[in-house]
């Protein structure tokens, strides 16, 4: 539709003027559980962020982004418990661990596509997880894990939270505005293409999948002292069900579809809980209308209302012969 | 650059796609490379540009080995290749389609931006830079992945029926294209059935048929050899 650099900046300048909303929040919001709402709904936009990387801008549709998020979480989490290890390092640890972690699956499904990648990493997460919740003398398993809060106030979470989501937008914004948003792109448009054209394809792909797990390790650690317990719950398929459907709702494969599809998704699914688990039914609903009809999700309908109509193109002209 | 292919065979299965191919092509040559539909003229661009590893032989570029290599390095070392079904990015707009190939092969930001307005314009395509790819006529796709091969120069460009389906308008600019930069000293191995425009581009052809070469020499010999002929027609007279 439009040179990427151009359409990436404007995606950049609304996601910060949204996150900028999210800052004023807490000026109308004080009630404590509204405000958790939203520091679980921010939680959900870095993870949405990290698997769009992955799926929306790399082609790669891993089902394991729950299950990087539960890593990054246990690491932190298993880190301050037998080692009194601090929050802060704690939380980078778990950045590189999952990011390890994500790298070496990256290279396992190197050559696997559509449902293959899809089943592999889903198989992946759950034996990640089935290991966590059996590993009794180490976890606690299914008991879950106490880990140390950071903070006393909610208040200081949000904005921790609302700080780590603009610093990760950030720096997914640097990284596509840079050459690597054009290779990873052309990744996920035809691979075969893109090594021809000189991208170097294993590495890229390994990248993204290195960064999109560092992301997520990230959101499950800073998860994990902020609710101050983790557990292999944090790894559900259904965790990863809702972040895909975050960001198929909000817009897959821009800057601003998965941060609006997370704050809506979340937000409404918590308004909507007293229709008990109706509410699952409605965002699977929406997930299959926004698949089938609005690819784009919220953010393409957005970006086409905006759209300037085009003048039609000039015909071209025969020059000479057939040569 | 020269390029050089040495007892290239490729398999699949029982069949010998690719059977023992030699040839030579000196820097700055244009060659056209033709044959009967099933003939392996793909399978040699494929093994030529990365995308298939031979099962024996050799395929040297300025005497550097590079059978087997990856396609990535391959087109690092200046062998750039069109394909016979045209692969673009269909969902970034064709100024991007030209950027990816442009600062992957090594172009600053502002020179790939420099070249890719320059090659839009040759092209005759800067109507529709900020358009998909996939939003493109087939003619604009084939043009585009054309111009893909011409971000840096290359050393040696593979064009795999660039030709095909294609109107008549963007038939003549891709040719003078390769006219121009022909002329400049770049080297070329044009896939066609087009054998109008084999005869008037490229001074000599290669013929293949069942997976060998069956004529190397100047094109007008080759399309009035009787073993060319035999290849096309099976053995009918016109």
């Amino acid at each position: 539709m439009q040179h990427f650099h151009h359409r990436i900046a404007l995606e950049f300048t609304l996601v910060l003027g949204v996150l900028a909303v999210v800052a004023c929040l807490p000026v109308v919001i004080t009630n404590p559980y509204w405000l958790g709402v939203i520091i679980v709904s921010m939680y959900f936009a870095l993870l949405a962020s990290g698997w769009n990387l992955l799926a929306g801008y790399t082609g790669q549709f891993s089902l394991a982004p729950a299950c990087f998020a539960m890593i990054g979480a246990y690491t932190t989490g298993l880190l301050a418990h037998y080692f009194s290890a601090p929050p802060w390092f704690g939380i980078a640890a778990a950045m590189v661990v999952a990011g390890g972690v994500g790298s070496l699956l990256g290279r396992i499904v190197l050559r696997l596509r559509g449902p293959y990648l899809a089943l592999t990493t889903l198989s992946f997460a759950e034996v990640i997880r089935v290991v966590i919740g059996n590993s009794y003398n180490v976890t606690r398993g299914d008991l879950g894990l106490n880990v140390p809060g950071i903070f006393d106030s909610r208040l200081a979470y949000y904005f921790l939270f609302l700080a780590v989501l603009v610093l990760v937008q950030i720096a997914l914004f640097a990284l596509l505005k840079a050459r690597v948003g054009l290779y990873l792109q052309a990744i996920r448009d035809d691979e075969v293409a893109a090594a021809s054209r000189g991208v170097n394809v294993v590495f890229w792909k390994t990248a993204a999948f290195t960064i999109s797990a560092a992301v997520s390790g990230l959101a499950g650690a800073l998860y994990g002292h902020f609710s101050q317990l983790v557990s292999p719950e944090l790894g559900l398929i259904f965790q990863t069900g809702l972040v895909i459907s975050m960001v198929v709702i909000g817009g897959i494969g821009s800057l601003v579809g998965p941060v609006v599809g997370a704050l809506l998704v979340y937000i409404a699914s918590e308004w909507l809980r007293d229709v008990g688990g109706y509410h699952l039914i409605v965002f699977a609903l929406l997930v299959i209308l926004f698949s089938r009809f609005f690819r784009e999700g919220l953010w393409g309908l957005v970006r086409r209302a905006l759209a300037p109509a085009r003048a039609p193109l000039p015909a071209a002209t025969v020059k000479r012969g057939w040569l | 650059m020269s390029l050089v292919a040495r007892s290239v065979t490729k398999a699949f299965g029982g069949i010998t796609a690719v059977n023992s191919v030699s040839f030579e092509i000196a820097a700055g040559e244009l060659v056209g490379l033709v044959g009967p539909n099933g003939s392996g003229k793909t399978t040699l661009l494929n093994i030529l540009g990365g995308q298939l590893t031979p099962d024996s032989g050799a395929v040297t570029l300025d005497g550097k080995r590079i059978e087997g290599l990856a396609p990535e390095r391959i087109a690092h070392h200046g062998l750039l290749r069109m394909f016979q079904h045209t692969r673009i990015f269909p969902r970034i707009s064709a100024l991007d389609n030209l950027l990816v190939a442009g600062r992957a092969l090594g172009l600053g930001p502002q020179a790939a931006l420099r070249k890719a307005e320059q090659l839009l314009d040759e092209l005759r395509l800067r109507e529709v830079m900020e358009l998909d790819g996939a939003n493109l006529s087939g003619g604009q796709q084939k043009l585009l992945e054309f111009g893909t091969c011409f971000m840096v120069p290359p050393h040696i460009a593979l064009l795999d029926e660039p030709f095909a389906g294609v109107h008549v308008t963007m038939k003549q600019i891709m040719a003078d294209v390769i006219r121009r930069r022909h002329a400049a000293g770049q080297t070329f191995l044009i896939v066609s059935h087009d054998m109008p425009v084999i005869l008037e581009l490229c001074p000599r052809s290669i013929c293949m048929n069942a997976g060998s070469v069956i004529a190397d020499e100047d094109t007008r010999s080759v399309l009035s050899d009787p073993r060319v002929m035999e290849a096309y027609l099976g053995g009918a007279t016109v």
